[in-house]
Parts: structure tokens; sequence; C-alpha cells
């Protein structure tokens, strides 16, 4: 209720209807005193010219023929139509037109406004002198035919107003219509763009500039609005993918510092390993040499020095994997042939049921470093690919690419050679992504790995400036990616890959 | 007999009191009369003159120029005034007024508003001619009336 109450064209509704209310009583009112004021000049001007006509004529009568003359004059002006009275009173007598069609007022005073009395009629009286007695002629005149006008013409003011009253409502519900259509339009827009629908045009058509110009403010507003919709909305986007790549960072950086404090922690223990295989397998060799070759102790310790070779291959792994291994000098090579050697060796051990692709995709550029590492990194992969399909069988690709600006938010923009090597094995699930590279983590049963592979080649290809990413999909295989710098060669320094490996 | 005299008394007094209600009715009617100064030429006047004088037109009386004085110290006087005198409504009066002072150079006539200053202005000027309650100039030997103009 209170809603329809407050609506526009209930408001709209109301002030015609309160100005009419208003004015049209008033109106009404001040029309019809102009009415009655305009008949009762029209009656009483006239009846008062008349009546004094009257009286000078009775005055001028002769006096001996008076009252003959003045009964044909009472007839006269009775037959008039207007005058239904007339009378003349010498304070003996009364003289009264027989065709008087009122009866005697002796006792109603005279009239001297239109209407002042009940009876219809406006009483006059006029003293008329005479040489032997004063006279008063008293005339009465009908006011029935003007009040009846009166009437009349009141009616017509009422019926005039009326019209005006049915007509003003009626140009107000138009009206009314006309301005609350546009803005009813508008409101319905206005919702929808409320409700998110940005798009919906505030569009209305109306003659009225107000409403049109609120209606381009409007649109203009939307329009605004939708600009600076799209704009947060594409920063939300944006602040999205940076808190990602921000978290995706944090997690790496996390991760290399967990490999970097295990790698020196196990290059540390690696030294001492190492310093104390050194005498072991030189006092073992040592007497190894003054034994008898085909002695019993000899076999021992021949059995000992195997194995300070096992452990000291295992320490340079371990070291390698640190980066604390006396690296040799880098030289600016090219991958192809390093990768292609270790291929041909890898095809000779690889099982017949597992297919060794290599896509070279060009020359690839030259990077920096030693090829001998290089070719370790390609032997762990392809060893880790080929294990993961050992069972099942599969194919195993290598290929070589040239990268611009990796998409890889942790390595710097540049230009890149990409080693892939990718198997289509039982593939990996997230939580052994996350420990991958770490050294001796393995996924293989006891005695089955030492789990240094996949840190040997994290630290190579560190320790060569570049980045090794992993990709694996649980049942379908995994994909390392090795992302080495292009070194700019100085002057007839590069060298052959397979030169350098031999 | 005692008590048939005091009867008669009785009629006699209450005769008395209507008799002496009814002179003082007929005493003091309420009449407008026109009037003059005492002193002054006019001796009568018709309605039709007085019309004239009232509306402003020149009325000459021995050569001189009579004076009206419309007098207003009475508000019944202007209804009198409107329908004895010049027999017209008062928008005609005023109509004819302009239309008097504007085409014949007529004079209107003097308003006066207090009945002191009538009879100062009728004192004063010989030629004035005015109308006023016959109850007020009666007795006033300064005065003359003219005519009766209305008896209610």
């Amino acid at each position: 209720m209170e809603r329809l109450i407050n609506s526009l064209r209930a408001r709209l509704m109301s002030v015609v209807l309160v100005i009419n209310a208003a004015l049209v009583p008033l109106l009404y009112l001040g029309v019809s005193a102009i009415v009655e004021e305009g008949y009762a000049e029209q009656f009483v001007n006239p009846v008062r010219s008349y009546s004094r006509l009257v009286a000078d004529e009775l005055e001028s009568a002769d006096e001996a023929d008076f009252e003959r003359r003045a009964g044909a004059l009472l007839d006269s002006v009775v037959l008039t139509g207007q005058v239904v009275f007339a009378q003349i009173d010498d304070g003996q007598r009364k003289l009264r037109s027989s065709l008087s069609t009122v009866p005697s007022a002796a006792a109603r005073h005279d009239d001297f406004s239109f209407g002042s009395q009940a009876d219809q009629v406006y009483y006059i009286s006029h003293p008329v002198k005479r040489a032997s007695r004063p006279v008063v002629l008293r005339l009465g005149f009908d006011e029935s035919l003007t009040l009846e006008r009166i009437a009349a013409a009141k009616r017509r003011v009422l019926a005039a107003l009326l019209a005006f009253t049915s007509a003003s409502i009626a140009v107000a519900i138009w009206l009314s219509a006309v301005i609350a259509r546009p803005m009813v339009r508008l409101q319905e827009a206005a919702k929808r763009v409320a409700g998110g629908d940005f798009h919906a045009q505030l569009q209305m058509r109306s003659s009225i500039r107000e409403v049109q110009e609120l209606n381009h403010h409007l649109e203009r507003m939307r329009q605004e609005l939708v600009g600076t919709n799209d704009r947060l909305e594409s920063e939300m986007r944006e602040r999205g993918v940076s808190e990602q790549k921000r978290l995706d960072l944090e997690r790496r950086l996390l991760h290399r510092e967990r490999i970097a404090t295990i790698g020196t922690l196990a290059g540390g223990v690696a030294h001492e390993f190492n310093n104390i295989m050194t005498p072991i397998l030189l006092y073992s060799q040592v007497a190894l040499a003054d034994t008898p070759a085909d002695s019993a102790l000899a076999k021992d310790l021949t059995r000992i020095v195997v194995a300070a070779h096992r452990a000291r291959n295992l320490v340079t792994r371990i070291l390698t994997f640190s980066r604390e291994m006396d690296l040799p000098p880098a030289t600016v090579f090219s991958l192809r042939p390093t990768v292609e050697e270790a291929l041909t060796l890898l095809r000779a051990i690889v099982p017949a049921n597992i297919e060794i692709a290599f896509h070279p995709g060009g020359e690839g550029l030259p990077v920096l470093g030693d090829p001998s590492l290089i070719h370790q990194v390609v032997i762990n992969l392809c060893t880790n690919g080929y294990q993961a399909m050992r069972r099942s069988g599969g194919r195993l690709a290598v290929s070589l690419c040239v990268v611009e600006n990796p998409a890889e938010s942790q390595i710097d923009p540049g230009r890149y050679t990409m080693l892939e090597v990718s198997d289509t094995g039982h593939g990996v699930d997230a939580a052994v992504i996350a420990h991958i590279f770490e050294p001796f983590f393995t996924t293989r049963d006891v005695g089955d790995g030492t789990g240094l592979g996949l840190s040997v080649v994290h630290g190579i290809v560190t320790s060569m400036g570049g980045l090794i990413t992993v990709e694996s999909v649980v049942g379908r295989g995994t994909a390392f990616r090795v992302y080495l710098p292009a070194a700019a060669p100085p002057a007839g320094a590069l060298e052959e890959g397979a030169g350098a490996t031999n | 007999m005692e008590r048939s005299s005091v009867l008669t008394m009785r009629r006699a007094i209450l005769f008395l009191l209507l008799l002496g209600i009814a002179a003082h009715g007929r005493a003091s009617p309420d009449t407008v009369v026109l009037v003059v100064p005492a002193d002054s030429k006019v001796i009568d006047l018709d309605s039709i003159t007085v019309r004239k004088l009232f509306l402003g037109l020149p009325v000459l009386i021995n050569g001189s120029p009579l004076h009206p004085l419309r007098n207003r110290s009475d508000a019944r006087f202007d209804s009198i005034f409107l329908q004895q005198i010049v027999a017209m409504s008062q928008s005609a009066y005023d109509r004819q007024m302009l239309i008097g002072v504007n085409r014949q150079r007529s004079m209107r006539p003097v308003e006066i508003t207090t009945s002191a200053r009538v009879l100062d202005e009728l004192y004063s000027d010989p030629n004035a001619v005015t109308f006023m309650w016959l109850r007020d100039v009666e007795h006033n030997p300064k005065m003359r009336v003219i005519r009766i103009l209305w008896s209610d």
C-alpha cells in the first residue's frame, strides 16, 4: 500500500486531485459570485430607473385627473410583465392595480439589494410630491426570472468546472503515464544492472528533456561501471595469476633450499666418507699387490677394493649432486652430438619393448659446461624413463629445441636449449614429484636404486645455470625438461660434443 | 365598584402607553429628505433636477450653480442615494460619473463621510444641496427641507 502511495503516478494524481479539490470550490464560489453580481446589476439598474420614471410620470400628472391617470399608469406598469405589484398610498387610502399578481405587502420594507428577501419580489417605494397631498408609489418587481437565470448560469459553471476537473484528471493520468513509463523502464534496466547484467543498456525513449538527460547520465554511469568492473576483474585475474606465480616461486624456492641443504649435508658427509675410503682403498690395493694372486686373501682384498671403488663412485655422485665436486673447465659445446652418443649407449641396454625416439630439432644452441656431465644427465634421465616402462614397454622420446623466453617463472628470460626426455610409463603423483630431486629418494624397492640419479641430474643442470622441470600424469607417463642457457661461443671455441665426450 | 375603577385605570394607563409608543413611532420614521441651507434661494427641486444635480450636471438657480453634497455619514445613505436619487446601480452610477467627467466635464459631487462636516458645508455654502435623516434636520432652523426622498 505504501509502495502504491509513494509511486510517481500516485503522487502526480494526488497533486492534481488536491489542486482540483482546493481550486474547484473556490472557482465555483468566485464565478458564482461574479454571475450573481452581474445578473443583479442587470436586474437592479433598469428596475431603479424604471420605477423612478414611473414616479416622475406620476408626479407630473395633472392634479384634477390624478386618480384616473394613476390607475391607468399602475395597470400599464403591471402589464409590462416585470412588475407584479403596483400601488399608490396617499396616507388615507391605497390605490392598487387590479392586475397585481402578488397580494399587498404593507409590512414589507423596501429592497436595496437583489434577492435580499425570500419572496422573490423587489420592492421600491418613491415618494411622489403633489400639490394637494404627497403620495407614495410602491412597485414590486419579479425577481424569479433573474433568479432562474442565475441558477442556470451556476449550473453551467458547475458543469464547466466538473468538465475541467475530469479533463485535468484525464490529463494527469496520461501525463503520469508518460512520465512514469520511461522511469519504470529505467528502473527495470537498473534492476538488471544491479543484478549483475552490466551489459543491459539503459535506453528509453521519452520526449521529456529531463528524463532524456537522466537516461543519458545513468547510461554513462553504467558504462563507467562496466569499465570499472572489467578493470577490477582484469586486475583480480592478474593478481590471482601473480599470486599463483608467487606461491609457485615460493614453493620452488623452498624446494631448492631444501635440496641445497641436503646437498650441503650430503657433500660434507661425502667428503668425510671419501677421506675414510681413501686409505681403505690405497691400503687394500697395496695389500693386494703384495699378496699372491691365487690366494684366498687376494680374493678377499679384491672384494674390498671393488667395494671401495663402488663406495668412491657413490661419493663422487653425491659430490656431483652437491656441486662440490671439482668440475673440469667449462667449454662451449653443442648438445646434439652428446645426446646422440648417450642414446647410442642406451639403445644397447634398453629392452626391446621400449622404443627410443630422438627429435633433434636442428643443431640447437651452444651451451657452456662439461659435455660429460650432459652425457650423464641424458643417461640418468633415460634410465629413469625406461625403468618406468620396464614391465609394460612404451616409448622413450628425447628431443632438443630452442626456446625463447620460457614460460617457467624461475629462470630469467632469454634463449635456452631445451632437452626433453619423456616416457609413457606409469607416471608419478604430486607427492613424489615434490621429493623427486632429493638425494636417496626413490620409489623403487630397496637395493634396486640409490635414489641419486635425478638428484645428480639436478645438481649438474643447476651448476650450469639451467633449470630442470618435471611433469607427470599417473598412468600416462613423465616428462623432464632441461633448460640450459645459450652461451655466446668465443671465436673458434665451439667444440664438437662428440669429441669432448671422448 | 372599586375593582372596576382599578381596571379602568389600568386600561387607561395601557392605552396611554400604547398611544405613546405609537406616537413615538409615528414621530420618527426613517425618512430621508433633501435639504438646503435656510438662506438658500432654492424653493423646490423636482426629482429629475435632483438626479441631474447628483449626476454632476450643472443646475442653476437664479444664475448660481447648486453644489451637491453626497452625504455618506451613514452606510444606509449609499443604498438610498443609488435607489431613490440617481435611480441606478452602483456600477451604472460609477460608469455614468466617469462618462460625465470625461465627456461633459461635469463635476463629481463632493462626498462627505461625517455629519458634522455635512452641517458645516451647509452652513457655509448657501448653494449647497444634500440629503439627511429627517430627524436630524426637522428642528434645525438653519436648514430647510425641500422634499422627501424616501420613507420606510
